[in-house]
């Protein structure tokens, strides 16, 4: 990747580190909510970028997570919460590894989207008739965890220990699904997505790939819904609904298709495009609306991928670029 | 016998392409299949590389039946193929495109191709890279280039490559020489022969050039129609009356 | 209890129809785009909503009803040809994801521009006094109900013949299968696609228009219907009308039914329906050919 991509990357990094101290509350609160979309987003992402599938009901995999969380914080389990985020972890896996088994088998291309989207809206209606995950309202007033690690405790009721919560196991996330993209299996996976055919002939099990990488990428989504509860204290079907299961494909289209980074500049992006409409009904839907419009029209390679275009015409003849 | 394959049936719908197709490749040989457009040439390379599964017959590996075996697990016991038209890992470098094939074939050898966790290649997997791409002349300075935008004949010669390296024991070469430029299937029919000097690897392939195979082929296989009319070693099958009548008659003059 | 699964085969036909209005131009967008149109629910929202602005809460005549019907038509169906104009037509390169984007992007566009005009308000739409009644059977048959069943059946057959009997529409047809041959074979692909994604457009201010009654109009108007048009789309076979058709009476019935047959769990079975119907058939039932 190019230089000015890496700054800005770096720059990003820092203004989520440091943001408690350098913007108001509610402007955290936001911050923390950009971090779990980005998680998620990758998570996304890693199916899209590196395995070529489409899923257009990932949000399902989301609300896994982020229900199972807030049930237990919300009904009292005693449960150390970094075991919740495992658990959760192995539930948006098995979940996943469940839906591709079926529909990898049968389906491929825009049916398989459409399936994926059918079994997330099947959630959807699954959990409006659920007493115990609230119906269409959800689980609100969900209680922050204290965690006791032996050695010291850390009390997410303190504003800024939640915030440095999230941004550590966000943190982690995003790097376990580096590692995991760069290394052979990332490799594996981008041949299935650039040609499955050729892959198979080198000896290649596409089907298995494409079915490992939806478990993984189920997994690091259920996590994702999972920090939602103690930081938003509130979990609603809407997070499940398709229209969040399209969250992650805006900021990865946005922030540039093919990059491992490009969700994290797309969710950063739509988050203050939100941000600075949010007092107008209607003009932040109309703004984000033309924006995703003039993306396609105007640089449809996502803003990593006209960084580096830009990048590559000053610089002269092709030189090779690691995306 | 290597590759022997019996009574290989094939149909689209209601068309028949192959009529029984039997052939018999033993270790170490260069085996051509030639015929007309439309005789059922990539047909039966699709079927014996496991592209398609046939309608009947049998197609068996060093005793072993793998009639029924998918793609993938015929290149794990020792397939390699080209394509036609060159089939490489576009948007990755040219490094990454033989990486990716030599990690599979220790992936799927029971050897590891490194922790997963490993965000560059092992280093032994970098050098074997380096080696093969090396032999097959692409300089250190190129590694490093998006495989899409390589020419037409460095895409084959990449392929070459990426077949390879999975260190098959017969390679599957559909038209290998097609579309290249004269120069081109000098130096990559010389780095074929030298290739099965060193390595003894067995060799099937179908192409339309007949100095090529003439100067490669061990035994030769004419197909028409979905049907073997002649089948022998080359010079034999060259003299054989019925195939000059349907095919070498008027490729030999064009040659 | 006879009487109850007549009723609700009844209203299920209703339904079905209603889908069918909307999953129409959905499908025959996709026919000729290739994408999954996600704006097709905000312009069948937009319909209602112009129609709603021309009538008020109750048209006076069933002649008022059906003119804003067709003013609604007319407006959507410039809306898509300006879309096509400024948007579709510059992305004919790009991959399909990326339209599918921008298609979101549109959604949200208008969604948010009716929010500004109309507002977030929900009303409540009457249709015409004629269509106001109900006839007594057996069951209850509301003339709404017919209005709406007979006017799916005459959408169906407009598009049936239009496109299978009609030299435009089988220039159409040969676009959306294959447009490169149809290039080559000297059809104005640009205009015959520019006047199909108006046609499709124009379907959804149509079904807007003549639906505008059935529910309460709200902003999450098209949603309801989109998703419920997607599967008819997807279960019909893509592109396909008499497809999508079919399915959409299947998805109406099965809708309809099941607050019969499973009240307890409402909604759940067109989902499971479409899920198990494209793990038999990935396909669709009635497969348009193209490349």
């Amino acid at each position: 990747m190019n230089r000015i991509a890496s700054i800005a990357l770096l720059l990003l990094f820092a203004a989520f580190l440091f943001a408690p101290y350098l913007v108001n509350p509610g402007l955290v609160f936001i911050a923390g909510f950009a971090m779990i979309e980005i998680v998620f987003a990758l998570s996304w992402n890693l199916l899209f970028s590196y395995a070529g599938l489409v899923s257009f009901g990932h949000a399902a995999f989301f609300g896994i997570g982020a229900y199972v969380a807030a049930a237990t914080l919300r009904y009292g389990y005693d449960i150390h919460f970094i075991l919740v985020l495992l658990i959760c972890a192995v539930l948006g896996a098995v979940g996943a590894f469940l839906v591709a088994l079926i529909v990898l088998r049968r389906a491929s291309g825009i049916q398989f989207s459409v399936l994926t989207l059918a079994l997330s809206q099947l959630v959807v209606v699954l959990i409006g008739y659920s007493d115990y995950f609230g119906h269409d309202e959800g689980i609100s007033a969900i209680p922050r965890p204290v965690m006791n690690f032996g050695l010291f405790t850390v009390d997410l009721n303190r504003p800024l220990a939640n915030y440095y919560f999230v941004l550590f196991v966000c943190l982690v996330a995003v790097g376990l699904m580096w590692l995991l993209v760069k290394g052979h299996l990332g490799r594996a996976m981008q041949a299935v997505r650039i040609d499955s055919e050729r892959a198979e002939f080198i000896g290649i099990d596409a089907w298995r790939i494409r079915v490992f990488a939806f478990t993984i990428s189920g997994a690091f989504a259920a996590v994702a819904g999972a920090l939602l509860a103690p930081w938003g204290q509130i979990v609603t079907p809407e997070y499940v609904n398709w229209l969040h299961s399209a969250q992650p494909i805006f900021a990865t289209l946005l922030g540039g298709a093919g990059f491992f980074w490009g969700p994290v500049v797309g969710i950063v992006g739509l988050s203050a495009l939100n941000y600075f409409t949010r007092t107008f009904t209607g003009l932040s839907e109309v703004l984000v609306g033309a924006s995703l419009i003039a993306v396609v029209l105007v640089a449809p390679q996502g803003i990593l991928g006209t960084l580096r275009q830009l990048a590559k015409r000053r610089k002269g003849p092709v030189k090779g670029g690691h995306a | 016998m290597i590759l022997d394959a019996q009574g290989i049936e094939m149909s689209y719908g209601a068309l028949k392409v192959l009529h029984g197709v039997s052939l018999q490749v033993s270790e170490s040989e260069t085996f051509a299949i030639i015929g007309p457009n439309g005789a059922g040439k990539s047909t039966l390379f699709k079927v014996l590389t496991g592209e398609r599964m046939t309608s009947a017959g049998t197609v068996r590996y060093r005793g072993e039946d793998l009639t029924k075996l998918p793609a993938f697990r015929r290149a794990r016991i020792g397939f390699g193929r080209t394509f036609q038209v060159a089939r490489i890992f576009g948007e990755v470098d040219l490094m990454t495109n033989v990486v990716i094939s030599i990690e599979a074939r220790l992936r799927y050898s029971g050897q590891s191709p490194g922790a997963w966790w490993r965000w560059t290649p092992a280093a032994d997997v970098r050098l074997e890279a380096e080696e093969i791409l090396e032999r097959f002349g692409f300089p250190r300075s190129r590694w490093s280039d998006d495989a899409q935008y390589l020419s037409h004949g460095d895409r084959k010669r990449l392929e070459f490559c990426i077949a390879l390296a999975t260190r098959p024991d017969i390679l599957m070469l559909d038209e290998p020489m097609a579309g290249m430029s004269p120069s081109d299937r000098k130096e990559m029919t010389k780095l074929l022969m030298r290739l099965k000097a060193e390595t003894g690897i067995t060799i099937v392939m179908t192409e339309h050039d007949m100095d090529i195979i003439f100067e490669m082929a061990d035994r030769l296989m004419v197909l028409s129609y979905g049907e073997v009319i002649a089948i022998g070693d080359p010079e034999k099958v060259r003299d054989d009356p019925t195939v000059r009548k349907v095919y070498l008659g008027q490729g030999y003059q064009h040659a | 209890m006879t009487m109850l699964y007549l009723y609700s085969i009844f209203n299920g036909l209703v339904l079905g129809m209603a889908i069918f209005l909307v999953s129409a131009g959905l499908t025959l967008a996709f026919g000729i785009m290739k994408i999954f149109n996600f704006a097709h629910g905000a312009f069948f929202m937009i319909g209602a909503y112009v129609a709603y602005a021309v009538t008020g809460q109750e048209a006076s005549s069933l002649w008022i009803f059906l003119a804003a019907a067709l003013i609604a038509t007319i407006v959507v169906g410039s809306i898509g040809v300006l879309a096509d104009l400024t948007i579709f037509r510059r992305l004919a390169g790009v991959p399909a994801d990326y339209t599918l984007m921008a298609a979101f992007g549109i959604m949200l566009f208008c969604t948010g521009s009716t929010r500004i005009v109309f507002g977030q308000g929900i009303h409540a739409i009457y249709p015409p006094a004629i269509l106001g009644g109900i006839a007594d059977i057996g069951i209850p048959i509301s003339y709404y109900g017919l209005f709406i069943i007979a006017c799916g059946l005459a959408v169906f057959l407009m598009l049936e013949i239009g496109l299978n009997r009609t030299w435009l529409g089988k220039q159409i047809l040969a676009v959306a299968r294959d447009p490169w041959m149809a290039d080559v074979l000297g059809l104005r692909v640009r205009r015959l696609k520019l006047i199909s994604v108006a046609t499709s457009f124009a379907l959804a201010g149509l079904a807007g228009g003549l639906l505008v009654a059935n529910q309460a109009l709200s902003l999450d108007l098209g949603h309801s219907y989109l998703l419920l048009a997607f599967c008819a789309v997807i279960v019909g076979g893509l592109g396909s009308i008499r497809g999508a058709f079919i399915a959409a009476i299947i998805f109406g019935l099965a809708e309809s039914l099941n607050s019969v047959l499973m009240p307890t769990m409402p909604g759940i079975s067109s989902y499971a329906l479409l899920i198990i119907l494209v793990l038999i058939r990935p396909h669709g039932l009635w497969p348009e050919q193209s490349q």
